[in-house]
């Protein structure tokens, strides 16, 4: 079989090829039927991927361990969920589930566009083929997933840290958001190679990058409530280069979502988004370089692989086509619209830009100095977690505060007496939480305290917000409030979707405030009966137990907890060794109080022959807000994505008018 | 040997695939793919433009309604904004050269 | 203005690494000699740790990942990984003592995923 998915791929390798040559000369000569059937020939190598990936699939759940891969990231022993997920477990499935994401994309992208916006999608269809081409070699020449070995008896086994729940979605959820940015990026070099400078390209993706957006910033939200419960070193985010690789992308798309509402309202700053989204796309790429090519040193990756220089070579060619498109473009891209004032929604909304982009260049700056440093110095130098926390704190900060301040202010020009009467309430709501914060002994840290501060502020303005805009539909309609409410939102689903996202992101920040501003963490080594305290929690170790799981040995230290007096319940921390993959891993015991949001973390870091125990107890003040906010994130993200029957006749109109004038009548 | 079946299964699928525009339109009146010229295109911008324009004015409206804006904010700024859209308009009469259309006609009544 | 926010930025941008530095070199076994000052040492565990990394302390000893020859002994005190064992990479933040011993700070040992972007040729 392994032959067929061989097969499979060098399928799809030549389908990308025409799609990207055949696609390019149809476009660029304006050739109909050629222009479709390159637009099939994405579509179709979407269907040979998948061919390819079933392969696969089907080698790990029949244990054939002929296939290399297979043996050496499955067992017999290994629950089915964990043999499926053992997919994207390595380099080449991993890769190969790269690019089975982006030829779905690809393909529906292509077909769903292919009525509305024809002469877009006919330059599109080569620069996803481009991608692709790029991507199916790998696969084929370079690092093949069906590389065929003597089988062994059994297999190596899955490591033991992606053996759980987290690690079968959050791969997934990453790739659908970092493939995912390739759409836009395609249709704005489709929009730059057409010559078009209108805002077609933008209407066409705008949901494609709302849900490649979303599915990045899940994804990380995943890893990181990984890191925390699974890996349980006690925090959820360590600047670790592969972490950056997915936040780096992400704050570009965020930057994205905003500019081109600019453009869409005012016209403005067609060159800064085309150069947005080529950024986020190659970030992506390079997101993907860093992950496997053990470039940079960090928890993911040491040694060098083949794949690292290939990897390398396509982010070249990506930047250098996208510099040159836009380059060549410019003349066009420039529009007379001016900022008229620096107090204005437009200002907010640039401001907004540049910080998320300032700190997205300091995060790659951070993780790409050992590189750098190397080449130029000879030296590799590691840059470590004050750097980050520095920048994120001097540009997160502001931005957290321009969430409250950028929905509200006027267009254009913003006058003083309207500021104030705009933002005299929330403001005077921030003072007071922060003053209260003070006497509740939030002072002991100011970055908290301003974040908790200007959480205050934001989170003021949207009630305010959704409060004022349901009392003004009661007063034109006379809806009872839920009814005024809902409707108000699905009306409006873009602002207040809008709205429920910031939300979720003050909900972030207060969580990210919370736990790591004031916490505190205690550690030390127990015998039985002995008690340790941590943030007004008592806990006593009472007894150690041992048993067999599936195919691990479970060691766990059971201690009880107590508050002011109060008894908590229990609380289990240990270790589980793996046999077949011959690996220990920590399993720590949270207690969530629901109420307060806080956790109760317990790492039972050693456990000593004579049944003593090396604990470390952290109290981790609201990180549950952290969980919450995906939660909230996700929920606004699908009410600003929900089709609005309106705003879709008015733009077929006004697109279908073009279309009228200038379509030949045509077969799909 | 199914994999030899299958594997050839699929490259025959894929090249009809790839074909298909062919075998379906093998004499086409026109193989022509139609872009938008240069006047197509100023077009497409121009009704772009104006429903900029009168967004702005929706949403100008839909704001002083709901309060967000006071009265003199909202007279210093609805002046420009209704030169701007009716500049929109006139532009693209002009580059359309013909009546109206009916979708935009009470939007533009509230200029008037 | 966006030359200037551009300036802005770069300018708290140098202040900060002007008074925090540059980081810290990562260097391996072999390199060590030559090196004064924090570093961070990247190698490979070889032969068996001794002691109590939460009590005196845990040594082991580290060797060049890419050509093992040079070995260093290493100090450490602190959380330890669930990866930690022998033939696995690691690095460990610290200095090295007058006898040559590399003494970490405590809880900077990061160890890493073996298998996970490997080429198929090294070891596991």
């Amino acid at each position: 079989m392994a032959e067929l998915g061989r097969a499979a791929l060098i399928l799809t390798f030549g389908l990308s090829v025409y799609a990207l040559v055949v696609g390019g000369y149809a476009a660029w000569r304006g050739r109909r039927r050629l222009a479709q059937s390159a637009r099939n020939a994405l579509i179709a190598s979407f269907f040979s991927t998948l061919v390819a990936a079933l392969v696969l699939v089907v080698g790990f759940v029949r244990n054939d361990f002929s296939l290399a891969y297979v043996a050496g990231h499955s067992s017999r022993a290994l629950p089915t969920p964990y043999k499926l997920s053992a997919f994207w477990g390595g380099q080449e499935g991993s890769l190969l589930l790269w690019l089975l994401v982006l030829n779905g994309y690809a393909a529906a992208a292509v077909w769903l566009a292919r009525k509305r916006a024809r002469d877009l999608v006919v330059w599109v269809t080569p620069v996803l083929g481009g991608i692709a081409v790029g991507f199916a070699w790998l696969l084929v020449v370079v690092s093949s997933p069906f590389d065929v070995i003597p089988a062994p008896a059994d297999g190596s086994g899955l490591n033991p840290s992606l053996q759980n729940p987290y690690m079968v979605v959050h791969p997934v959820a990453l790739y659908l958001g970092y493939v995912g940015l390739a759409v836009p990026f395609a249709f704005a070099m489709g929009a730059l190679l057409s010559g078009r400078t209108d805002e077609r390209w933008i209407v066409a993706t705008r949901r494609w990058t709302i849900v490649a957006w979303t599915a990045l910033g899940i994804g990380q939200l995943l890893g990181a409530h990984w890191a925390y419960v699974e890996v349980g070193w006690g925090g959820y985010y360590a600047w670790d280069p592969v972490e950056n690789a997915a936040l780096m992308p992400w704050l570009a798309a965020t930057a994205f979502l905003h500019s081109v509402m600019i453009q869409e309202k005012r016209g403005m700053l067609r060159v800064w988004n085309v150069t947005l989204v080529s950024l986020a796309f190659c970030l992506s790429l390079f997101g993907t370089f860093l992950t496997r090519s053990g470039v940079v040193t960090s928890i993911h990756s040491f040694t060098k692989s083949s794949i690292g220089p290939w990897f390398l070579g396509f982010i070249v060619v990506a930047v250098v086509f996208a510099v040159g498109m836009i380059w060549l473009r410019l003349p066009q891209l420039r529009t007379t619209a001016k900022l008229e004032s620096l107090v204005s929604r437009e200002a907010a909304f640039l401001y907004n830009n540049l910080l998320l982009v300032a700190l997205c260049l300091t995060i790659l700056w951070g993780t790409a100095w050992p590189m750098v440093s190397e080449a130029v110095r000879g030296e590799t130098m590691v840059v470590g977690r004050p750097y980050f926390d520095f920048f994120l704190r001097i540009f997160g900060l502001p931005l957290l505060l321009l969430m409250g301040i950028g929905p509200l202010i006027a267009w254009r020009r913003a006058s003083l007496r309207g500021l104030t009467r705009t933002f005299a309430w929330p403001a005077a709501v921030a003072l007071a939480t922060g003053v209260g914060l003070i006497a509740l002994g939030a002072g002991s840290s100011t970055p908290g305290l301003v974040a908790y501060t200007f959480s205050a502020f934001v989170l003021a303005t949207i009630v305010h917000e959704f409060a004022r805009g349901t009392a003004a539909r009661r007063a034109l309609t006379g809806e009872p409030v839920p009814t005024a409410l809902g409707r108000l939102i699905g009306r409006n689903r873009r602002r207040y979707g809008g709205y429920v996202v910031h939300a979720s992101i003050v909900l972030l920040a207060i969580g990210i405030a919370g736990s790591s501003a004031y916490d505190s963490v205690t550690e030390g080594r127990l015998a039985r009966g002995q008690s340790l305290d941590v943030g007004g929690y008592s806990l006593t170790y009472r007894s150690l137990g041992e048993r067999e799981g599936a195919n691990a040995t479970e060691v766990r230290a059971l201690l009880d907890v107590r508050r002011g007096g109060k008894d908590l319940g229990t609380v289990k921390a240990g270790k589980n060794a793996y046999s077949v993959e011959q690996q220990v891993s920590n399993e720590v015991g949270i207690r969530t109080d629901y109420l307060t949001g806080e956790d109760l973390f317990v790492i039972a870091e050693q456990v000593n022959d004579d049944g003593t125990v090396f604990f470390r107890v952290f109290v981790k003040p609201l990180v549950n807000l952290i969980w919450l906010a995906g939660l909230v994130f996700l929920l606004g993200s699908v009410i600003t994505l929900w089709p609005d029957a309106r705003e879709e006749r008015r733009l077929a109109t006004r697109y279908a008018s073009a279309r009228e004038r200038s379509d030949t009548p045509a077969t799909t | 040997m199914t994999w030899v079946l299958l594997a050839a299964a699929l490259a025959v699928a894929v090249v009809v695939a790839v074909a298909l525009p062919f075998l379906r339109e093998p004499a086409p009146a026109s193989d022509a793919l139609h872009e938008l010229d240069p006047a197509e295109r100023r077009l497409l911008e121009a009704e772009e433009e104006r429903d900029r324009a009168l967004a702005a004015l929706q949403e100008l409206e839909a704001d002083h309604r709901a309060k967000r804006i006071s009265d003199e904010d909202y007279r210093a700024v609805v002046g420009s904004l209704r030169r701007d859209a009716a500049e929109a308009l006139r532009t693209l009469d002009r580059l359309a050269g013909g009546p109206r259309r009916a979708g935009t006609s009470d939007a533009e009544a509230k200029i008037d | 203005m966006i030359a200037l926010s551009v300036a802005g930025v770069l300018a708290i941008f140098l202040l900060y690494t002007s008074l925090a530095g540059g980081g810290t070199p990562s260097v391996s076994p072999s390199e060590l000699a030559t090196k004064t000052g924090e570093v961070a040492l990247a190698g490979r565990v070889v032969g068996t740790p001794t002691g109590d990394a939460h009590g005196a302390g845990l040594r082991f000893v580290l060797t060049d990942i890419h050509k093992p020859g040079h070995r260093v002994t290493v100090l450490y005190k602190g959380s330890v990984p669930d990866m930690f064992r022998p033939g696995r990479d690691l690095v460990v933040t610290g200095t090295k003592r007058a006898d040559g011993v590399f003494v970490s700070k405590p809880g900077t040992m990061i160890t890493k995923c073996p298998s996970k972007y490997q080429a198929a040729d090294t070891s596991s």
